[in-house]
């Protein structure tokens, strides 16, 4: 199966946030309280029970007007997930057959390590601890439809298709290359950006942390290479300098 | 709308100005995004940076109650730098007719036109005439010399409206101004089209009316009328408020814009005489002189048999006016302030938080005897007596809550901006004891019908004679359960008995008795067809025997490659998709653009109506005449005009035949730098209440508009939770620069208050709002959500309606009030 | 028969294992995430459920070890220049012949290993009732795993060796965690310095 992905353009994103509300009506996810903050960007930031959302950036200039951008967040479906690599939980977060990174609730465990290596900051954790994100509505992809969000955008500022197919429409745009094209093995969310990564709010070089990191090259061979070696080093003491048997006689002279 | 939704996309260039579709009408920006894509240009012109101008290549800020002079210096722009589209103003608008020598402009009577009276502060327009010729039509100078034509006048008018003069009233930069005017007139070329979306923030102004007309003006000389991508289009604010004007829900038509009686109108001829127009232009199809048809037909459908023509088709049952009786929506509170109303059905709507000076309107509840809150939620209206500020011990009003179905929990159909009446089925069944409200209605018309059949009472016949077929009866005769297709059916008309094409000889049958209404080309005068509302007949028809509801077909075909799509439900009039689309062909009927021809003269074809060669391909023409050239039978394309012209002289409005620019009721500025009107004459601010103009304790323009997010008053979308959560407070938009000078802080609680009340809301600091340098002064404006009501969230976190701050006056000819520019102040909340 | 001595009351005994076993339990599902082992997974009932069980253990674990404080820590901080003295001689394990300078309660060895699971013991704790509890925020569940990982190797590294230690390595070592009696000449070999202060206190006693 080709590998499917999200073109996400922002220059023809209006914010009007249906993206937003068709995933919690497929999901079926509650609505939260929230208070203006100063912005329409509410919720501020992604929850369990938002998966995607706009976030609205001013961009200030010293002519009469600024731009204002919109620009969709949500999981990337990294090709090298630091989600995947870190979850202890076989079948928590797995890749499916169209390339998405999906999640099944039951295995999950709660340990939310996959906070910690996410390189944008996604996975959020619901009332029993299990994580919560966008899961490219494995169930509809697996039918032959169209995610939510992509469905519902009137622009076709959120596109779902053939990840090749994508970047191909996206260069013939206007888009020399696209934000995911090669970054963490190819994202599963290609953005057309117009101006650097960092004006729409995403990292210019996104990467696994360095913790991550250590904790695959590190840590875990540490533990394994500690056990076996200290046992096996309490076996070769056994061998070469045997037990310390105290003999009954001496003690009974020292009285 | 002229032209619809799907015809956005055929636009070389989009204008929207007092309107912002990708925040209100967001699946429109598909269209607008795909007429850039096609290389168009978006073009918005507003105070603030939209979400629509987010996404334009020219953004032109401007302050709010501008736009005539905006559009005056476009139309100077266009006649100085030649570029009209000739041969369009001259054969299809009244550019070239000589005006009455008497008549007088603004520039000579300072802001005036001649005729003003200033105690009744109305205009005496008998010097707003043309100059007719001996047959009785209009004198014409083709040249467009002659120094009274239409074109010359309008020249004179906006000569005034220099770049130097509109920079200044706007606060638009020069080069801005100039950028605009550039790129729309530009589309004066036979082959480029313009496409102007508006909505509330052209209409909402003591000027509203002649802001549109403003901008049609400029439409007519650009010759964009009638062609694809071209128009005057409203973006209306609701899924069906065209259906309601349709309809004739407002106090001065009926259904199909036919207009209310008046009382010194007393019989079917009177009315007919005074209300059907007339034309000695033999060229000119004047549609609207087939009034007769119409209101006769009207009759029938509402009262069936018992109209006869012996009791004038019961022309003596409908309502009417007295004379000059402005019973629209601000005088309805009005007179409910001054306790002359007993009862009020507040049917699917929120006026204690819609309606302008909505403190006032609350007030003005509480000398009600009764109120009917027909909804879907309890909202500030139906609760207004234990709102804030009210005492419920003094409050008499006693109040009823008649739940009502969604639109998705019953059939029926949805008219849209571009006419098009899309029929929508049921999906489930309304909750609790909710009933449509077609069905309530039936239920209050039963009972209130037995009242009067067992008490009598004063003049019950506009009741009892109502003809109710609509659906199965019980024993009593009252109708169980209400059929809408039967009532759209009784929309549609029907043949009441066998009706002829008297023209023809043999005369032909057009019509069999008993069968539905072909359209309304066939409704006649003399009591023998009936029709519910005549733009829409022929939406349920029948076709060789076969019943069809034109609303509910689903075709995806597009011959003409225009997104037309003329299989896909039904658009009035008669599936006419372009309007005035006789104005997109030359007088020989060939299209001014053969790349988006919306129709084309065969001259060779068969016509299948009349077995005659010659006929028109593509939309359905504005009547199948011939084109204009035709000697014998060829007619003008603005078939409803009487004089079948484009109206660039427009004599038919209260406060000028020309556009010309006054201040808002409330301004910022102490003179009106074209004249020494400040305000529009036509309008009395005695009705308004408290107003303040120049006020220093309310320095600051305001707006009010709408976000995605949230519809109306907010009854509805302040329940869904996941539109709540995206909106759930009150806020007011405003500069860096005036949340500097006020030390207001992004995210804090500030108070707005105007002449006429008070509320808090959320500083959205932005970069969106810039400050004005308007007659070199600097204006600042904000901008407020009108979503919001104490009711819910109960705990009154979501704040209050932007309307206990907006003025009680409304435009002269229209009364829509003034919610888009009037003055506030803005300080930081206390506490 | 021998003279026994008690070594450990029943308290002792019972916390000892209480620690002992939890730590087991913990081990083993703690290595079965850090390796995604399906086959231990499958044995809980699935991960989330031995997740349960390791949150549990870990309480188990948590309070013993506090407990355990009362049993153990006193004597683990106490030091003198025999405790030097077996460290020169690495406890005598290095050789079969070299022999420790006289100890008390705990040798040096076991003042080590006690301190270095409290302390361990108490990261790793804490840092895995931060994961369980605390809402997500990335900065702690970061530092909070890395130090329960960390802690853990710590762990895994003593706990064979004590295992080693105090069963085949010291013959007559396990018993004192069974019954809690020794021969009182295994004592006088091991503990001589513990031996003394018990006789001393009874003679102190015998006086009043």
């Amino acid at each position: 199966m080709a590998k499917m992905g999200l073109l996400i353009t922002p220059e023809i994103c209006i914010g009007c946030r249906s993206c937003q509300v068709a995933c919690k009506a497929w999901n079926q996810l509650p609505g939260d309280r929230t208070v203006n903050l100063g912005s329409c960007e509410n919720p501020p930031d992604l929850t369990p029970h938002l998966y995607n959302k706009i976030h609205y950036v001013e961009v200030p200039s010293e002519k009469t007007e600024g731009r204002w951008l919109f620009v969709n967040q949500r999981c990337m479906h990294c090709g090298d997930a630091g989600c995947m690599k870190i979850c202890p939980a076989p079948g928590a977060l797995y890749r499916t057959k169209e390339g998405a990174v999906g999640i099944d609730k039951e295995k999950c465990i709660g340990c939310k390590l996959c906070a910690v290596a996410c390189p944008f900051n996604i996975p959020r954790y619901d009332e029993q601890g299990k994580i919560a994100k966008c899961h490219l509505c494995y169930d509809r992809i697996a039918n032959n439809l169209t995610p939510a969000c992509a469905k519902t955008c009137p622009t076709g500022a959120i596109k779902f298709g053939d990840r090749d197919a994508l970047i191909g429409d996206a260069q013939k745009a206007g888009y020399q290359k696209l934000y995911g094209q090669e970054d963490l093995d190819g994202l599963g969310a290609l953005y057309a950006f117009k101006d650097p990564p960092k004006i729409y709010g995403m990292e210019e070089k996104p990467a696994i942390p360095e913790t991550v990191v250590f904790w695959n090259k590190v840590l875990k061979p540490l533990s394994y290479i500690g056990l076996g070696g200290v046992v096996a080093a309490s076996l070769l003491h056994y061998v070469a300098f045997g037990p310390k048997k105290e003999k009954e006689e001496e003690g009974r002279k020292d009285g | 709308m002229t032209n619809h939704w799907v015809d956005l996309r055929n636009a070389d260039v989009v204008m929207v100005m007092g309107g912002n579709p990708a925040s209100n009408h967001p699946v429109s920006m598909k269209w607008i995004m795909k007429a850039r894509e096609r290389g168009g240009k978006l073009i918005v012109v507003d105070p603030r940076l939209t979400q629509t101008a987010a996404k334009a290549d020219i953004y032109a800020p401007m302050r709010s109650g501008s736009d005539l002079a905006f559009i005056g210096g476009m139309i100077k722009y266009i006649i100085d730098n030649n570029l009209i589209f000739r041969q369009y103003v001259v054969n299809y608008t009244n550019a070239p007719f000589l005006v009455n020598p008497d008549f007088k402009m603004p520039g000579q009577l300072d802001g005036l036109f001649s005729g003003y009276d200033e105690k009744t502060r109305k205009y005496d327009k008998k010097t707003w005439t043309f100059q007719m010729d001996e047959t009785g039509v209009p004198k014409k100078d083709s040249t467009l010399k002659d120094p009274n034509c239409v074109y010359q006048l309008l020249k004179k008018q906006y000569a005034r409206y220099t770049l130097d003069k509109v920079a200044s009233i706007t606060g638009t930069p020069k080069e801005k101004l100039l950028e605009v005017y550039e790129a729309t007139g530009a589309t004066g070329k036979p082959n480029k089209t313009l496409t102007v979306c508006y909505a509330m923030g052209w209409t909402q102004h003591t000027v509203g009316v002649q802001n549109i007309r403003a901008f049609s003006i400029v439409q007519l000389l650009l010759g964009n009328i009638g062609m694809a991508g071209g128009g005057v289009n409203a973006l209306r604010g609701e899924s069906n408020v065209q259906g309601s004007t349709d309809y004739g829900l407002l106090f001065h038509i009926l259904p199909g814009y036919l207009p209310t009686p008046i009382a010194t109108v007393p019989d079917l001829k009177a009315y007919t005489e005074k209300f059907t127009p007339k034309t000695k232009e033999p060229k000119s199809v004047n549609w609207w002189g087939n009034r007769p048809k119409y209101i006769t037909s009207y009759l029938k459908a509402i009262y069936g048999d018992k109209a006869t023509k012996d009791n004038d088709f019961g022309y003596a049952w409908l309502p009417k006016l007295d004379d000059g009786m402005n019973a629209s929506w601000l005088m309805i509170f009005y007179q409910m302030s001054l306790g002359k109303f007993d009862g009020f059905f507040a049917w699917g709507q929120n006026p204690a938080c819609s309606t302008a000076n909505a403190g006032k309107v609350r007030e003005s509840l509480g000398k009600l005897k009764w109120l009917v809150n027909v909804n879907l939620f309890d909202n500030e209206t139906a609760s207004f007596w234990h709102g804030p500020g009210m005492n419920p011990k003094e409050i008499q009003t006693e109040v009823f809550m008649l739940p009502c179905a969604s639109s998705v929990e019953k059939e029926g159909s949805i008219s849209n901006s571009g006419r098009l009446a899309q029929w929508r089925y049921k999906a489930i069944e309304p909750v609790g004891q909710s009933l449509p409200d077609a069905e309530i209605m039936n239920e209050l018309y039963f009972r209130v019908k037995t009242l009067y059949q067992k008490e009598g009472g004063k003049f019950p016949e506009p009741i009892r004679n109502l003809t109710w077929d609509y659906g199965e009866k019980d024993k009593t005769g009252k109708i169980k359960h209400l059929d809408i297709h039967r009532v759209a059916m009784e929309i549609n008309g029907y043949y009441l008995d066998d009706v002829y094409d008297k023209t023809a000889a043999p005369p032909k049958l057009i019509g069999k008795r008993g069968d539905l209404a072909t359209n309304f080309v066939s409704l006649q005068a003399d009591g023998s067809t009936s029709c519910g509302c005549w733009i829409y007949s022929g939406s349920y028809t029948q076709k060789d025997g076969k019943v069809i509801n034109m609303m509910a077909r689903r075709g995806k075909e597009d011959p003409t490659g225009l997104g037309l799509f003329q299989n896909w439900a039904w658009a009035w009039p008669v599936n006419r998709r372009i309007l005035y689309n006789r104005a997109s062909v030359d007088p020989s009927g060939n299209p001014w653009d053969p790349k988006r021809a919306v129709i084309k003269w065969n001259p060779t074809k068969e016509n299948p109506q009349t077995g005659k060669p010659g006929v028109w391909e593509g939309d359905v023409p504005d009547g199948p005449a011939p084109p204009l050239a035709d000697e014998k039978g060829g007619k003008l394309p603005f078939i409803m005009r009487s004089d079948g012209v484009g109206a660039i002289f427009g004599p038919g409005l209260a406060d000028g035949p020309f556009p010309e620019h006054y201040e808002p009721l409330e301004c910022p500025i102490e003179a009106n730098p074209m004249s020494k009107q400040r305000i529009n004459p036509v309008i009395n601010p005695l009705l308004a209440g408290k107003f303040t103009s120049c006020d220093v304790r309310y320095p600051f323009v305001a707006t009010t508009y709408r976000v995605t997010e949230h519809w109306q008053t907010g009854v509805m979308t302040r329940h869904a939770p996941w539109l709540l959560e995206m909106q759930p407070q009150m806020f007011v938009e405003l500069s860096k620069e005036l949340a500097a000078d006020k030390g207001i802080k992004n995210g804090e609680k500030v108070t707005v208050s105007s002449s006429r009340g008070s509320l808090w809301a959320i500083a959205v600091v932005t970069e969106r709002f810039k400050p004005f340098k308007v007659m070199n002064t600097t204006i600042h404006q904000v901008g407020l959500p009108w979503h919001f009501g104490w009711q819910y969230p109960v705990d009154g976190s979501g704040g209050d309606s932007a309307n206990l701050l907006t003025p009680f006056i409304g435009d002269p000819n229209t009364s829509i009030p003034e919610s888009k520019a009037f003055m506030v102040n803005i300080e930081k909340a206390r506490g | 028969m021998d003279d026994m001595i008690r070594k450990a009351n029943g308290f002792e005994i019972l916390n000892h294992w209480a620690l002992a076993l939890s730590c087991i339990l913990l081990s083993i599902t703690g290595f079965a995430f850090l390796f995604q082992m399906k086959e231990v997974g499958s044995f809980f009932g699935g991960f989330p459920s031995m997740r349960l069980i390791h949150n549990w253990g870990g309480v188990v674990f948590s309070v013993s070890l506090l407990l355990s404080m009362f049993n153990w820590l006193k004597e683990s901080i106490t030091f003198d220049a025999d405790d030097m003295g077996w460290i020169k001689v690495a406890g005598g394990y290095l050789s079969r012949k070299v022999k420790v300078p006289p100890m008390g309660k705990l040798n040096t060895g076991q003042k080590f290993f006690y301190l270095a699971i409290l302390f361990a013991g108490i990261a790793i704790s804490a840092s895995g009732f931060v994961i369980w509890l605390l809402p997500a925020n990335k900065q702690w569940v970061l530092v909070s795993h890395l130090i329960h990982n960390i802690s853990f190797i710590v762990i895994i590294l003593a706990i064979p060796v004590h295992m080693y230690l105090g069963t085949i390595a010291n013959p007559g070592t396990l018993r004192i965690m069974i019954s809690g009696t020794v021969p009182y000449w295994w004592a006088k070999k091991k503990h001589p310095k513990w031996v003394q202060d018990v006789e001393t206190r009874k003679a102190g006693l015998k006086s009043t």
